[in-house]
């Protein structure tokens, strides 16, 4: 509830905000102006309550600093908008001056207000998703959280440039991340990856912690979209390595990509992992392979379809049936072996077809071959066919090979 | 003289409509933690040695039975 403000008063607080603002450049306070471009921090009900009171800011911000009324007026006016919950006309305002702050930027050597363009940068893309949820409520198009892509776009050039403002380049990055997931343009990710990973005279490492960990966590995840399972290990396994201890909901995010691709390379997480971080619905999924369970996986993929195909890691899940089927000829074989040794290395498809019969799998000797076929050739299985008996006869060594942290 | 009440904010309520459960956390600005070598815990949570020969479990047991049986299961 705003208290009764005199004019005076509004004037007076609008009047401080500018000076600050000002103050905080001509200082080269990069901090203390990043906390006044946060206009959707909710400590801003001061300044807000004097804009509602004093109608006419935009003409006290152009008189008292003309050659900064491009970048103040439209931020006093998103600030505005936004305490009135009119988020698009604010993202509006906002841009406008996102794009002045931007020139200023441009013009200074050092990277001192590097805080602040990280404020611009964070800011500009919560606004507009706030305003694309307006828009699309009021059946109008929500293309705000497109236009702050391009506006991060251009200040990704201008941070990603030889130089000391390249240090800032990759949090940016990770805020285009954040809206091309969101956008589900994803490919779009691809040319700023390149202009970060090609770069000659920067070192990766030399980014911040934090910026280096949200980055291979959305890599990761394209890599795990491009099947590059060795790779999103990689990049997945670093950001686990390096996330904030204390981050519980991002190191559960970091593991919700990084089980399915460990999975698919032939690697087991421990129980009291997914009970920790509470991922119980892959657990089902790893019995399944621990047993050769193909009924329990087909099981486990149905139970949680949704938010595995929401995730994008159905189709990763649903390929680790063949290492289910290696581990269900790998039992039979070795239940023969201990039954009758000297046969244990001809299995016959029939036995098979039993035991997918006993899973409520329906398969005639025919399918059956062929699954076993794809094993061969996959090297899941080493060995032969016997096509006329219908036998598989297994290789004397190393029958069922390990994938050793190697994709299927 | 007082200004009628502002709406209650419920740009919560809002933010939970489109939520993407998969999006990362900011980390705040100034947050900053020991970046230790070894990394944390859930490193060490995994086995790549579990494909073992043992047969004794309840699935393993179970398959034996069905795979001794001749009578064709209905």
């Amino acid at each position: 509830m705003a208290a009764y403000l005199s004019m005076g008063e509004a004037h007076r607080r609008i009047g401080d905000y500018l000076s600050r603002v000002v103050d905080a450049i001509s200082s080269s306070d990069g901090a203390a102006l990043a906390s006044l471009f946060a206009v959707s921090a909710p400590d801003s009900t001061l300044l807000s309550d004097a804009l509602a009171a004093f109608p006419d800011f935009p003409r006290l911000a152009g008189d008292r600093f003309p050659h900064l009324a491009d970048l103040l007026v439209p931020l006093l006016r998103a600030i505005h908008s936004h305490s009135l919950q009119r988020f698009a006309d604010a993202y509006s305002s906002f841009e406008k001056a996102a794009n002045a702050f931007l020139q200023e930027f441009r013009n200074w050597e050092t990277p001192w207000a590097m805080e602040a363009m990280h404020t611009v940068a964070l800011e500009i893309r919560l606004l507009a998703e706030k305003a694309d949820r307006e828009l699309a409520m009021t059946g109008k198009n929500p293309d705000k959280l497109q236009a702050a892509g391009s506006f991060l776009m251009k200040v990704f050039g201008a941070l990603a440039v030889k130089g000391p403002k390249r240090i800032g380049a990759l949090y940016v990055t990770c805020q285009l991340f954040k809206i091309y997931f969101r956008l589900g343009t994803v490919n779009l990710c691809r040319s700023v990856i390149r202009s970060i990973e090609t770069a000659r005279n920067f070192d990766f490492e030399d980014f911040p912690v934090k910026d280096k960990v949200t980055y291979m966590y959305y890599t990761g995840r394209l890599e795990v979209f491009n099947e590059n399972f060795l790779v999103a290990d990689q990049k997945l396994t670093y950001a686990l390595m390096h996330c904030n201890p204390q981050s519980e909901s991002n190191l559960r995010r970091i593991l919700k990509f990084l089980i399915p691709v460990k999975l698919s390379i032939g690697v087991l997480p421990k129980r009291t992992l997914l009970e920790r971080y509470n991922l119980l619905e892959y657990a089902d999924v790893m019995t399944s392979l621990k047993r050769g369970d193909l009924r329990l996986l087909r099981q486990a993929l149905d139970r949680h379809e949704d938010q595995f195909l929401k995730s994008g890691v159905y189709l990763v899940l649903e390929k680790l049936e063949l290492q289910v089927y290696q581990r269900l000829v790998k039992k039979i074989h070795i239940i023969q072996r201990q039954k009758e040794p000297a046969k244990a290395h001809q299995i016959k498809l029939g036995v098979v077809v039993k035991a997918l019969k006993w899973l409520e799998i329906d398969m005639d000797v025919d399918e059956v071959e062929c699954i076993m076929a794809c094993l061969i050739y996959k090297n899941l299985i080493k060995g032969y066919f016997a096509h006329k008996s219908k036998v598989l006869v297994l290789s004397k060594q190393d029958p069922f090979p390990k994938l050793n942290g190697k994709p299927v | 003289m007082a200004e009628p009440a502002k709406p209650e904010v419920t740009e919560e309520a809002k933010m939970d409509l489109l939520e993407d459960d998969d999006e990362f956390e900011e980390f705040e600005i100034d947050q900053e933690w020991d970046d230790k070598e070894e990394g944390n815990e859930a490193l060490q949570q995994w086995e790549d040695d579990w494909d073992d020969d043992d047969v004794n479990d309840d699935f393993s047991l179970q398959l034996r039975k069905e795979l001794e049986s001749n009578a064709p299961k209905n």
